[in-house]
């Protein structure tokens, strides 16, 4: 019967030939030719001027995810500890935003963070940043949020942290209770059993959390280009840039997008290494 | 299990609390400004249901939500069939195929959404073409089949693609379910007598249905938050809500959105209730042992046979319902419109639907050189385009625009000679101008101490951080340019190199807060940067929203430009291009777009006429300055130069310096 079912794979096997690897040769193809037609190394060649923003994209993805995993896991964590109401509550409620249009909910923090947006004048109105002036003796009429590094990491954190807490908390949720039960019975404190049992077993969770977190971030456009303001490119930026005018040039876009692409599969691989096994976790 | 753990204290819970908050606050305040009186995403001018009003007489965003259920709910129901089988299928293999096809599978995970966008767009235009030159050589060869020559994107190619990148989602949450399910059931279920037919449905299914539930919930939530692989392989005549967001991110965001994503909201939190509070209600009943736990009645065999022919029924009910309205749409004469942000007034959309009966699909693009890599890539099957003068003599000389008809264009006498026979269309064989205006600075008075006159304001390391630099190379370099004192137009490398320095040491220095095409819009609006480039008619549109706001073109000069509307060579509906060019190009057309653009039109009789018209229709006396600024004079015009385009060589170092711009 075992491989009557393994028949079933073969439609899909044909799709993804024709959808997923066809398009990826014909990026090969692009990033080889030069735009007469030619085959040439030069689009790998200019890639070297452009290490800096690879640089940032990378430091700023890590960053983000760090950040992310360093709320998402203590969240998780506490939520699988709450009354089996608040937590279905609590999934609603984590889930819901990802429903609104990503790009609108990334606009509401233009809104926000703006020089003259809502935090700069909530904290004009009630003395902050003329506190801030005496203390370090500047001259500031805003704290200047907006189209700076850090907005742009906001931006990632704020949208892919669902991401990181549903998978942790999907796997520690479905933890076998015997397991902590006996780990107390040994003696263990409620530290060392988080230590010793808990985050051993969540490893699945964390590592699909930093997937579905690190991959999107490092390829992003839209929040770079909304809340950081253009003035230092992302690998996202650069490819756009490309491919929707400013530079059209999609040999170099694809040269920049393969490159990125195995530098994350890269990545992956080597992530992947520190969870063995098949455990994978479920997003929902 | 839960009662051994030990209770979250007040610390735990605030931390939550606080993350509850954060992920909130964006969506509350979208929620709130959708009730605001006024146009601004950031200015509350009372409270107002207008938007959603307006929201239901908005047939472009009623639409879109339309189209993105369509696409999405399509997609997820195949993707989810598909998924599973192949999630089965792959299960079953040896261990060493699987992981191969699973690297495979997990690529357009892995992969850029911009890059799996364009490399489908490509593969698109690979097989169109690959289609055409094969269906012009069978209907030449035999006349039994006659094959339509010319596919474009469209519903079709964006539903492929949509199906594309959630299969791998449901696979991925599928697979993990079936690797936890005993294998031993269903060798049990074939003990007990099932064929193996039964046993899949009866064992493997249910076993399996948490993993295709999350799968497709997963595949639905990735289809409708999609926007930039929709972009791709959408075609021009199809639009989805996220698509529609994106444009309007890059000016300015609609109210009447927020109305939209408001009701979205609501509906998604209510169903999420509904089905949370059904679930525990159900095991809030067991847990007390009121209803004794016993197995579902089993429906009788009539019930059963009349929920399948219900279900076979409305599947074809819908089957039908998409053929009718996809055939009702296709039968109807469409013409495809390409143009800039706010850049028309949508009542002229309406009128022209009318009178003529031709739909219009109108999309807008953010720059010429998006618009040209758009119709370069071949995924563009526009109809009417209206690009700017350099771009048009570019598209001219490559051989894409097609020669107009002026026998269809009889309003073509009403445009002014002044914007006839200019350098980008010397016969006017090809263009019809829509609107012109010039390039200049925008300054908030109360933000900037003296008078701006020079294009040094754009350098100048006194207004750091309070800078809008344009986002495009042509008009940027042309700033450093007119600052150096040379020509825009100039293909002299040492020249541009050193206009390139310029910006950079600008950069370099913090001059610029960012830089921005239409998002000026509401950075200058709401008092957030000091300084900015942009054109005139835009200026008098933010003006209308902040009295503080000025317009000066400098000393040094700057540029002045034509759009002009041309049909592109490879257009279906070449007729109906022609009558919307007419359309447009008529004095009431003229007058009203004039009205609500603030670009000054190319009609003789409209200019002459606006400040009358203004005044019938706003029963106050037009600003001559104002209007000046609109239509700018001719001694204004003369210190200013149009664009020419450039040659390859020239093009490519201005591509290459935009890129290091950025580094």
């Amino acid at each position: 019967m075992k491989n009557k079912l393994s028949r079933f794979a073969v439609p899909y096997v044909v799709w993804m030939a024709i959808f997923v690897v066809a398009p990826i040769v014909i990026m090969v193809l692009y990033a080889f030719a030069s735009r007469d037609g030619g085959f040439t190394l030069e689009n790998f060649a200019k890639l070297g001027s452009f290490a800096g923003v690879f640089a940032r994209s990378f430091e700023l993805a890590l960053i983000a995810t760090a950040v992310c995993l360093l709320i998402g896991y203590p969240v998780s964590y506490y939520m699988s500890r709450e009354g089996a109401s608040f937590q279905r509550m609590a999934m609603v409620l984590i889930m819901l935003p990802m429903w609104m249009n990503f790009l609108l909910r990334t606009y509401s923090w233009i809104t926000i963070l703006d020089n003259n947006g809502l935090l700069n004048q909530l904290f004009a109105k009630i003395g902050l940043i003329a506190l801030y002036n005496r203390l370090t003796g500047s001259d500031l009429t805003y704290f200047p949020m907006m189209n700076t590094q850090g907005a742009v990491v906001l931006g990632m954190v704020y949208n892919y942290l669902p991401f990181m807490i549903l998978p942790i908390y999907s796997v520690i949720v479905k933890l076998d209770g015997s397991l902590l039960e006996a780990a107390r019975d040994l003696g263990a404190n409620t530290a060392t059993v988080f230590r010793k049992v808990i985050l051993p077993l969540s490893l699945p969770g964390v590592l699909s959390g930093i997937t579905m977190v690190f991959v999107p971030s490092v390829s992003t456009f839209a929040i770079s280009q909304m809340l950081g303001g253009g003035t230092e490119l992302l690998l996202g930026d650069l490819i756009e840039r490309q491919f929707l005018g400013g530079s059209y040039n999609p040999q170099l876009g694809a040269a920049i997008s393969l490159v990125m692409m195995v530098i994350v599969v890269v990545c992956m691989l080597v992530m992947n290494r520190f969870g063995e096994g098949e455990e994978q976790a479920v997003m929902l | 299990m839960n009662a051994q753990r030990k209770a979250n204290g007040f610390g735990n819970r605030f931390l939550m609390g606080l993350v509850f908050f954060f992920l909130y606050a964006p969506i509350f305040i979208l929620i709130i400004f959708s009730f605001n009186a006024g146009t601004s995403s950031s200015v509350w001018r009372g409270f107002s249901l207008n938007w959603y009003h307006a929201l239901l007489n908005n047939r472009l965003i009623l639409t879109s939500v339309y189209t993105t259920l369509m696409v999405s709910l399509l997609a997820t129901v195949i993707a989810t069939v598909a998924g599973t089988f192949a999630a089965i299928g792959f299960y079953s293999m040896r261990r060493r195929s699987r992981d191969a096809l699973m690297a495979v599978n997990n690529i357009p995970m892995m992969n850029a959404d911009i890059v799996t966008g364009v490399s489908l767009c490509l593969l698109f235009v690979v097989f169109f073409n690959g289609w055409e030159s094969f269906a012009t050589w069978l209907n030449g060869v035999q006349s039994a089949v006659t094959l339509p020559t010319r596919l474009s994107l469209g519903f079709g190619t964006m539903l492929i693609a949509h199906v594309c990148f959630n299969i791998p989602y449901v696979i991925l949450a599928v697979g993990p379910k079936l690797r936890q399910m005993d294998r031993n059931l269903i060798d049990a279920a074939q003990d007990l007598g099932c064929t193996w037919m039964q046993a899949f449905w009866k064992v493997v299914i249910p076993e399996i249905k948490p993993g295709i539930v999350s799968g497709a919930l997963t595949a639905f939530t990735m289809s409708v938050d999609d926007f930039i692989i929709s972009y791709f392989t959408a075609g021009s005549s199809t639009s989805t809500l996220a698509m529609t967001i994106y444009g309007m991110t890059k000016k300015r965001v609609s109210p009447q959105i927020n109305a939209v994503s408001t009701l979205l909201f609501v509906t998604v939190l209510l169903l999420l209730v509904i089905i949370n509070v059904r679930e525990s209600q159900q095991q809030k009943r067991v847990v007390r042992g009121a209803v004794k736990v016993t197995a579902p009645k089993k429906p009788g065999r009539t019930v059963v046979l009349l929920r399948r022919v219900a279900a076979g029924a409305l599947a074809c009910v819908l089957a039908v319902v998409l053929i009718v309205t996809g055939q009702a749409a296709a039968a109807r004469p469409v013409v495809n419109v390409c143009s800039w942000g706010e850049y028309i007034d949508e009542d002229l959309i309406a009128e022209f639907e009318e009178t003529t009966g031709i739909a219009v699909n109108y999309q807008t693009v953010e720059s010429n050189e998006a618009l040209y890599s758009l119709i370069e890539m071949g995924g563009a099957d526009f109809d009417v385009i209206v690009p700017s003068d350099y771009m048009i003599a570019r598209l001219i000389s490559e051989g894409m625009l097609a020669e107009l008809d002026f026998d269809n264009i009889p309003n073509y006498v009403l445009i002014d000679d002044n914007y006839k026979g200019l350098n980008y269309d010397p016969q006017n064989k090809y263009t019809v101008p829509y609107a012109w205006g010039t390039l200049g600075i925008i300054y908030n008075t109360t933000m900037v101490d003296e008078e701006i006159t020079s294009w040094d304001a754009m350098f100048d390391p006194k207004y750091a951080g309070q800078v809008l630099m344009i986002n495009n190379s042509r008009d940027a370099l042309a700033a450093a340019l007119l600052d150096l004192g040379y020509s825009i137009n100039t293909t002299d490398e040492s020249e541009l190199q050193e206009a390139f320095r310029r910006l950079r040491q600008a950069k370099d220095q913090g001059v610029y807060q960012a830089f921005v095409m239409d998002q000026v819009f509401q950075k200058m609006e709401g008092g957030n940067a000091a300084i900015a480039m942009y054109y005139a008619g835009d200026y008098l549109t933010m003006l209308e929203n902040n009295e503080d706001l000025a317009f000066v073109i400098p000393d040094e000069g700057s540029n002045w430009f034509v759009d002009a509307m041309c049909v592109l060579k490879s257009a279906q509906h070449k007729a109906e291009a022609e009558a919307w060019i007419n359309f447009i190009a008529s004095t009431s057309s003229s007058l009203a777009n004039m009205d609500y653009i603030w670009y000054a039109s190319p009609n003789t009789e409209a200019l002459a006429e606006y400040p009358d018209y203004y005044l019938e229709l706003y029963e106050e006396e037009l600003d001559p300055e104002l209007y000046e600024i609109m239509a700018a004079p001719s001694e204004v015009l003369e210190r200013c130069e149009i664009y020419e385009d450039l040659p390859k060589a020239t093009l490519a170092l201005y591509n290459d310096l935009w890129n290091q711009l950025g580094i």
